[in-house]
């Protein structure tokens, strides 16, 4: 009996035959992601655990025949990094339970598999919150996944990223023995998972941004917060398109306006331009845009306060900007005064932005820069674009930014890419420029979160990592991974053995 | 990649065009719970909540699957036939869908391409074979189309012999199904209370093919559309109306041409009575009772550009206390029987049926109401199961009890 089919008949004993599959319709459905650059990658098996200890085994099993191992949460991943060309894909989205909500001491205790959506709807009735709400595709998206990208997303201003509320992680590791740990302060066995700093040193961070390599993530424990009461949203339209005014107006709103700041986002001129294109019910009349929008959301636990927030905002943007609806470009948009907080809402960025014209998708990253250098990587990102546009995919088009958002202390996360067809002729063109572009973004000094497969090897080519950074990298891989079993390619690591050197890249 | 002629191959994919190509894979479609839409979201996918859950069991998977047979990846088989097969078609993978992708009418096109791959389900053999030798799927003889209105105590015109101003499309399940004829012998009963000018077909009456469609078998299909067709142009009738929501969809959507043709109006009963009501003010008596609606996919997210969900409501909230269940309207839970679920996997459609009849359970209402024999059917079937206390009852026999 071959390898594959010893593996198989033993992980079929252990959760049995329905939730284990290797039929080739099954691996087709799973081949691919959100993303129009990679090529379909077919799974030797895909299995549905439903418990952590069922994980083990699989994880045991994969050490004992060496085959690797990629987890999967909700597949809604940009950058190739849930899904396998062979090997076992490991869907956890069975385990998708709430296990415990604390509304005495605000946190809870869930299954890595539930959704986002999910989550924060069953918290909602509780008047409770996860205060950043997961990723712009989290209805779909599952609390582990948010994890192992170290994900921004809705609320991300005020609450910071996804492993800023995160107090520990129970995690099976990929060695043979699939040892279960739990970190935080689950590690003291004696104690509940209501912190996370103390006990050991922080081991959660570990497995936090990992983008599965280091673990699978079966449990989390997540800070909750009291849903604050009252928020209103606001837009303003900048008098010129100068991202040196955006700069010193999100200095300014950072400063001046602090907690009252739930979510500011920035949507470039020439994004506007394109959405105004884009709406089915276009005003008669419609206005010369001529700078940045600021989209402004405000939060507090008093209405009084709310309004002085507002009144802040006012005055901060009031001399180089302009209040702004919706409406004034889409008929069909809600007035500032009649938003209300919804979940289509906090999640519409991703399907709103990813692929403004389907079939076209984004090969689309996430970055942070500090808010002082976004004239400057504006101005770096266009030039590359002018450089190098012979050599984009037919037909797409590139952004700097579709747009910019705000996160705590001085730093924003940008969001931009190119659009490409999803056709298997245009793969290797939209691979190629993606990576060039990527590399761009690490060499002026941007840093990228949600890494896959494409962020996390243009890293490894902009030779943006010491060689004593790989090193210890590859030595904690190693202490958990000894077989280099899970998410290989990644980060350009192979085995424990390649030089990474090899796959620096030195022109740009 | 393996050189086909996709066009030539898969020739109903190919109707549809760039369509098939258009999902981003974003999962949506796949749970999308939203406590703050309104209404309320509550998961997406019936099937894949009561399967094992695998991606092509709900809408990415399958749209994976379509773009991989395009590109010829993979090929069609009985085993991917199973799983395809396994999905009511209700459509909520749609109404998730950020793109507005018409998630069923692809569905209906792979299964199509199933069919006529020889792979479509065993199950749906039989009954699709029995549309074109007995033009019903129940496998039994049309003549027994004609009980129903045996007992009734009036006569009821005959649409191909007597003229009159509206077609009452009776549908095969109301009308060969014992436990549901009541369904109707109540329209018929409401209508001629009304003074509507009404006719049926009887034992001439042809199926309209929703099975057939639903399932993949278009010469199954199109042999009874082509029947009908017939049918309705001899009898020169202009108005139709249903109180079938399966009959309702594929007159109205599948058949939109055909009728279109002939200036055919279709109607649900629901519909049109509660217009007759308003219009002519016809009093309607309150009965003492608590109930719960249940959405009809096909009268809700598969209706076109015109679900009726506020007709049946409405009418329901005037004769009773209506307290509405946590997923409704374009969020509404199917009650599983639909795409051939019923026929093909009858047990999966009766654990999606038994899981609407718990959400109706929470309602503490004593009925749960549908506007569809097929849903009726299915979530009687729950009741039963379940021992549920609700009991099932149709919109039409509570109208007929509350008119006077």
């Amino acid at each position: 009996m071959a390898t594959l089919d010893k593996a198989y008949k033993e992980i079929e004993g252990i959760i049995g035959s329905k939730y284990i599959t290797e039929k080739d319709f099954m691996k087709a459905a799973y081949s691919r992601n959100v993303d129009p650059a990679f090529p379909d990658r077919w799974a030797d098996m895909i299995v549905k655990p439903v418990s952590s200890e069922d994980v083990s085994e699989i994880v045991k099993i994969a050490n004992k025949f060496k085959i690797p191992m990629v987890p999967r949460g909700g597949g809604a991943d940009l950058v190739g990094g849930s899904v396998t060309q062979g090997g076992i894909l490991i869907d956890l989205t069975r385990m998708n339970n709430i296990l415990h909500i604390n509304e005495d001491n605000y946190y809870c205790e869930v299954e890595a598999g539930i959704t986002w959506g999910a989550l924060v709807s069953r918290l909602h009735d509780k008047g409770l919150t996860t205060g950043v709400l997961g990723p712009g595709s989290g209805f779909s998206a599952t609390i582990g996944g948010g994890l192992s990208n170290s994900t921004a997303g809705f609320g991300s201003t005020k609450y910071g990223v996804v492993p800023d509320i995160c107090l520990g992680v129970e995690v099976v590791l990929p060695n043979p023995q699939g040892t279960i740990i739990r970190t935080g302060a689950a590690a003291n066995k004696y104690a509940e998972p209501f912190c996370r700093y103390g006990v050991a040193p922080d081991f959660t961070g570990l497995f936090m941004g990992d983008v599965g390599t280091m673990g699978i993530k079966t449990k989390a424990f997540l800070k909750l917060f009291p849903v604050t009461p009252f928020k209103a949203q606001r837009y303003y339209i900048l008098n010129k398109n100068d991202y040196n005014k955006v700069y010193e107006l999100l200095h300014r709103l950072r400063a001046e306006v602090r907690d009252g700041l739930h979510d500011v986002l920035v949507v470039p001129l020439i994004t506007m331009q394109l959405l105004a294109s884009l709406v089915e019910n276009k005003p008669n009349k419609r206005p010369r845009l001529k700078g940045p929008i600021f989209s402004i959301l405000v939060e507090a636990m008093d209405e009084r306060i709310l309004d002085v927030y507002l009144e802040q905002v006012e005055n901060i943007m009031k001399e180089d900007a302009r209040e702004f609806e919706m409406q004034e470009v889409d008929l069909d948009a809600t007035l500032s005064r009649d938003w209300k907080f919804n979940l289509k809402y906090a999640y519409n960025y991703f399907n709103k932005y990813i692929s403004v014209a389907p079939p076209k998708i984004s090969c689309t990253t996430c970055h942070k820069v500090p808010i002082s250098a976004i004239p400057d990587v504006a101005e770096k990102s266009n030039q590359f674009d002018i450089k190098y546009k012979s050599e984009f995919p037919l037909g797409s088009i590139s952004l700097f930014a579709t747009v910019i958002f705000l996160m705590p202390n001085g730093n924003c996360v940008i969001v931009g890419g190119f659009n490409a067809d999803n056709i298997d002729e245009q793969r290797e063109t939209s691979m190629k420029m993606w990576h060039k572009k990527l590399r761009l973004q690490v060499r002026y000094g941007g840093v990228h979160y949600w890494l896959g497969e494409a962020i996390s090897q243009s890293i490894v080519e902009a030779d943006a990592y010491t060689p004593d950074f790989i090193q210890f990298f590859k030595n904690m891989k190693k202490s958990v991974d000894p077989n280099f079993l899970l998410s290989p390619n990644k980060f350009h690591m192979y085995n424990y053995e390649d030089e990474m050197s090899r796959y620096i890249v030195k022109e740009e | 990649m393996v050189e086909i002629n996709s066009k030539e191959k898969f020739k109903h994919l190919d109707k549809l065009g760039p369509m098939i190509l258009q999902c981003i894979s974003c999962g949506d479609c796949r749970e999308a719970t939203d406590y703050s839409s309104d209404p309320p979201k509550s998961g997406v996918c019936v099937s894949r909540d009561h399967t094992v859950g695998f991606e092509p069991f709900f809408g990415r998977g399958k749209m994976q699957i379509i773009r991989s047979l395009w590109q010829g990846k993979l090929e069609l088989s009985k085993d991917l036939a199973e799983v395809i097969y396994q999905c009511p078609i209700c459509n909520a993978c749609s109404e998730a869908c950020a793109y507005d992708m018409d998630n069923a009418t692809i569905y209906e096109a792979l299964r199509a391409e199933l069919v006529d791959a020889g792979c479509g389900l065993e199950a749906h053999i039989p009954m699709n074979n029995a549309l074109i030798d007995l033009l019903n799927p129940y496998q039994r003889n049309n003549k027994e189309k004609d009980n129903w209105l045996q007992n009734l105590g009036f006569k009821v015109k005959r649409a191909q012999e007597d003229k009159a101003d509206i077609l009452y499309f009776v549908g095969c399940t109301a009308a060969l199904t014992p436990e549901i004829q009541s369904v109707a012998i109540s329209t018929a009963k409401v209508l001629h209370k009304l003074g509507v000018d009404f006719a049926v077909f009887g034992e001439k009456e042809v199926c309209c093919g929703s099975v057939a469609k639903r399932t993949g078998d278009l010469n199954a299909f199109n042999s009874v559309a082509i029947k009908n067709y017939e049918l309705f142009k001899n009898s020169g009738i202009k108005k139709i109306i249903t109180s079938c929501a399966g009959c309702y969809r594929t007159l109205k959507v599948d058949y939109k041409n055909y009728l279109d043709d002939l200036n055919i109006e279709v109607l649900h009963t629901i519909e049109f009575l509660d217009k007759f009501i308003k219009d002519h003010e016809i009093n309607l008596k309150k009965l003492e009772m608590t109930t719960t609606y249940h959405d009809p996919c096909h009268t809700g997210r598969n209706a076109g550009v015109s679900p009726l969900y506020e007709e049946p409501r409405r009418l329901l909230s005037k004769i009773t206390d209506l307290i509405e269940m946590k997923t409704i309207k374009e969020s509404a839970k199917c009650c599983g029987a639909g795409g051939g679920v019923k026929k093909g996997f009858p047990e999966l459609a009766l654990e999606i049926a038994k899981s609407r009849i718990r959400e109706a359970e929470e309602t503490g209402a004593e009925y749960i109401v549908s506007i569809c024999p097929f849903c009726y059917r299915n979530l009687l079937d729950a009741i039963k199961e379940s021992k549920s206390n609700l009991k099932m009852i149709d919109l039409l026999e509570l109208i007929d009890r509350a008119i006077s």
